[in-house]
């Protein structure tokens, strides 16, 4: 069929682009394996124990985040209250809240001289322990914001259920386990491998929580390592051969993924259940779930709030660094996600346009670089191909840190913007040849109004993971450059607990305000022009 | 005149094959109907360059359109539904139908033309989205007046409509084919619309038509 545009131009760029980006992973792949091949320097690094670690840690988190993300979505898309939509949306920022700002609210809550233990001092006299370091530690975090994440996907599945399905089963009047095997488990079932590998990425490629909540050698991963390999040990052979068995297994686990259904893009359909309630007993336990998620999702991130603007802030804001490291975060954030955005329409714009099989492959795989080159490994890349080239580290650092947090980003803004593109090309095809609309015609009249909210969401997603990122600046950063995150590390390493506090609160709230106002603004300004 | 002569098709993995010969004159409706399945949607897409022919020409006015991409043939569409783009007011969906570089003065005044002419200046601002299937028609209508290309396709136009709207969208449909000497092309199930409108009918049978 010919329903498609003719848009040669768009796909013209889109293939450039997609070399281009492939041409730099290359590039950066290419410098790791030839520092590789310099085995005449010796290397202390435990490879085995490190990789038994990150596996174990890994497939915990995604084991604990499986189930927490299906007793969470089972208990949302059945109870009904003022405030769902809140909190629905509350589990959606999971994706974009910084793994830093997690971990420093956990410690709070649960350290030491947490809230929890100062509790157990006053009324029992002692304190309950310390869950917050070490792997306990590790996997709360990575439950708390990966369980929240598989939950946001596995509710838009189960709200997606026709509601033919559900009027049949409702007649036939299946009992609350059964209704659970037969509906809503199939619904949920086709996603859980792609979401498990998902979350195993995440989790294997996991930094910040593991460098703050680690708690020494015996729980580091092959990420942490390697950063200590690079920034504290100066073994670059080690780095580098953590970062080879890093990217080996990443590609082994994306392999055994792409296998299954694309589970980043939520399904089409809206919540259209008809009412249907299950027992007494099966609300009490979503009610019970519901509870206990908000509790252990929100705590955290309340304490962080408390913390921040009742420690150190004024002290903090009064600080010539802190605006310093601010102005940073923000340009860099705000590069970061335009570029995101144009490498992700460019590759999206051209994939719409192609209906080959081979070619939409060959425009979506750039896209997937950050799952198999994780944040520390590709600034490693970029820290080997700047020596390489004889340039310095310190000159090019803004621009590596940019385009390093674009690529990490661009998976997810390709997930964002393609799907909607996909079905306005499939959808309006016919119209849009018909009438003999030009590119710019489709994109400014069709396209742009109709993609407002999702280039906001896009935006937001990538202003966000800038926001957040301590991978890729930790490698580069310097005294005088220097974002948010680092200065809160930085912070906690030198003791400085209330300033870390307070800088954990300004990531937070400005994480909230763009992953919320970010969207609504876009919206408005593409409507205001449609 | 609009030819169509022996245009061959048949669906990749499907055994039916289609053989399509027809004529349609300037100023005329031409019905093309059959039963569900028998190959309208085929047809309607091979005038419309959306599906290539394995053979057989298409011709108007002695131009073979066959080469031509759907964007450039003589041909303007009119659906059941989706004619519009739902976030863009009536006037924005006009506007499409200009010719590229139409000046901005000129385009104003031609939009705010046709839109008078069909009754439509009142809802130039309003979005399509809350316009009814009736005015939606009309808007989709004003722009193939404003395309202006000699061959009108209608798919099944006014299924979505209810009877006195039904009845206003059929004479305007007859009364600009006239007006502007469209060859209008009726594709449909529906006897009475077929019966209203048509100045020569088309039966589609095992994917060959005959005259009716």
């Amino acid at each position: 069929m010919l329903t498609l545009p003719h848009r040669p131009v768009r796909i013209a760029l889109s293939i450039t682009l997609a070399l281009a980006i492939a041409g730099l992973i290359i590039a950066v792949l290419w410098a790791i394996l030839a520092a590789a091949t310099d085995t005449a320097t010796p290397s202390r690094v435990d490879i085995p124990h490190l990789l038994r670690m990150t596996s174990i840690q890994a497939g915990l988190t995604t084991i604990f985040s499986l189930a927490v993300g299906m007793a969470l979505a089972w208990s949302l898309n059945r109870l009904r209250f003022p405030g769902r939509d809140l909190v629905v949306g509350l589990f959606s920022a999971a994706i974009v809240t910084p793994g830093m700002v997690v971990a420093f609210g956990l410690l709070s809550i649960w350290g030491r001289n947490g809230w929890i233990n100062e509790a157990s001092k006053a009324i029992f006299g002692f304190p309950l322990g310390n869950p917050a370091f070490g792997l306990s530690g590790i996997l709360l975090a990575h439950v708390i914001l990966d369980g929240a994440f598989a939950a946001r996907i596995l509710l838009a599945r189960l709200d997606a259920i026709p509601a033919s399905r559900l009027k049949v089963g409702q007649s036939l009047a299946l009992s609350t386990s059964q209704r659970f095997r037969l509906i809503d488990w199939p619904a949920m079932r086709t996603s859980l491998p792609g979401l498990g590998a998902i979350i195993f990425l995440l989790a294997f490629t996991s930094f910040p929580i593991v460098l703050l909540l680690g708690g020494g050698p015996a729980n580091q991963t092959l990420e942490v390592a390697i950063y200590s390999a690079v920034r504290l040990d100066f073994d670059l052979v080690g780095a580098v051969r953590l970062a080879l068995t890093q990217i080996g297994v990443c590609a082994i686990v994306i392999l055994l993924a792409s296998a299954s259904t694309n589970v980043i893009a939520p399904p089409h359909g809206g919540s259209t259940t008809p009412l249907w309630r299950d027992g007494a007993f099966a609300r009490a336990l979503q009610w019970l779930v519901l509870a206990l998620s908000t509790i252990g999702f929100v705590l955290p991130l309340l304490s962080v709030l408390i913390d921040g603007v009742t420690g150190g802030f004024g002290r903090v804001l009064v600080q010539p660094t802190f605006w310093w490291a601010f102005g940073t975060s923000m340009i860099i954030g705000s590069a970061s996600a335009a570029l995101t955005l144009v490498l992700a329409l460019a590759l999206c714009l051209g994939r719409s346009a192609s209906s080959g099989k081979a070619l939409r492959t060959l425009l979506g795989t750039p896209s997937f670089a950050y799952l198999a080159v994780p944040a520390v490994v590709l600034s490693l890349g970029f820290f080997l191909l700047i020596r390489n080239l004889g340039l310095a580290p310190e000159r090019a650092a803004p621009f590596v840190v940019i385009v390093a947090n674009s690529l990490l980003a661009l998976p997810f803004a390709v997930a964002t913007l393609g799907p909607p593109l996909d079905a306005i090309a499939h959808a309006r095809g016919k119209l849009i040849r018909s009438l003999g609309l030009s590119g710019w015609q489709q994109f400014w009249s069709v396209e742009y109004p109709l993609l407002g909210k999702d280039i906001g969401l896009m935006l937001a997603l990538a202003f966000c993971f800038s926001l957040g990122d301590l991978g890729v600046i930790a490698l580069f950063g310097t005294q005088d450059f220097q974002t948010l995150p680092l200065m809160m590390f930085r912070a906690l390493g030198a003791y400085r607990g209330n300033d870390a506090a307070a800088i954990a609160a300004i990531l937070l709230i400005g994480t909230i305000l763009a992953f919320v106002g970010l969207p609504r603004l876009f919206e408005r300004i593409a409507h205001a022009r449609g | 005149m609009l030819e169509a002569e022996h245009l061959v098709f048949a669906h990749p993995g499907q055994s039916t094959s289609y053989d399509f010969s027809f004529t349609a004159e300037p100023g005329e409706v031409t019905a093309i109907s059959g039963p569900s399945g028998s190959g309208k949607s085929t047809l309607f897409d091979l005038v419309a360059g959306f599906l290539k022919p394995e053979s057989g020409t298409l011709a108007l006015d002695g131009q073979n359109l066959i080469h031509m991409l759907p964007e450039t043939r003589p041909v303007s569409l009119l659906l059941q539904a989706d004619n519009l783009f739902d976030h863009l007011s009536a006037e924005d969906n006009v506007a499409l139908g200009l010719s590229r570089g139409t000046h901005k003065a000129e385009a104003r005044r031609r939009i705010a033309d046709v839109l008078r002419q069909m009754g439509l200046s009142a809802l130039a601002h309003q979005r399509a989205a809350t316009l009814s299937g009736g005015q939606k028609q009309r808007v989709a209508l004003a722009r193939t007046l404003l395309r202006d290309r000699p061959v009108l396709l209608l798919d099944e136009p006014f299924s979505a409509l209810d009877d006195d709207t039904r009845r206003s969208i059929r004479t305007l449909v007859r009364d600009l084919t006239v007006r502007q000497c469209w060859h209008t092309i009726l594709v449909s199930h529906h006897a009475d619309d077929i019966a209203a409108l048509a100045s020569r009918r088309y039966q589609l049978k095992d994917g060959v038509l005959a005259s009716a």
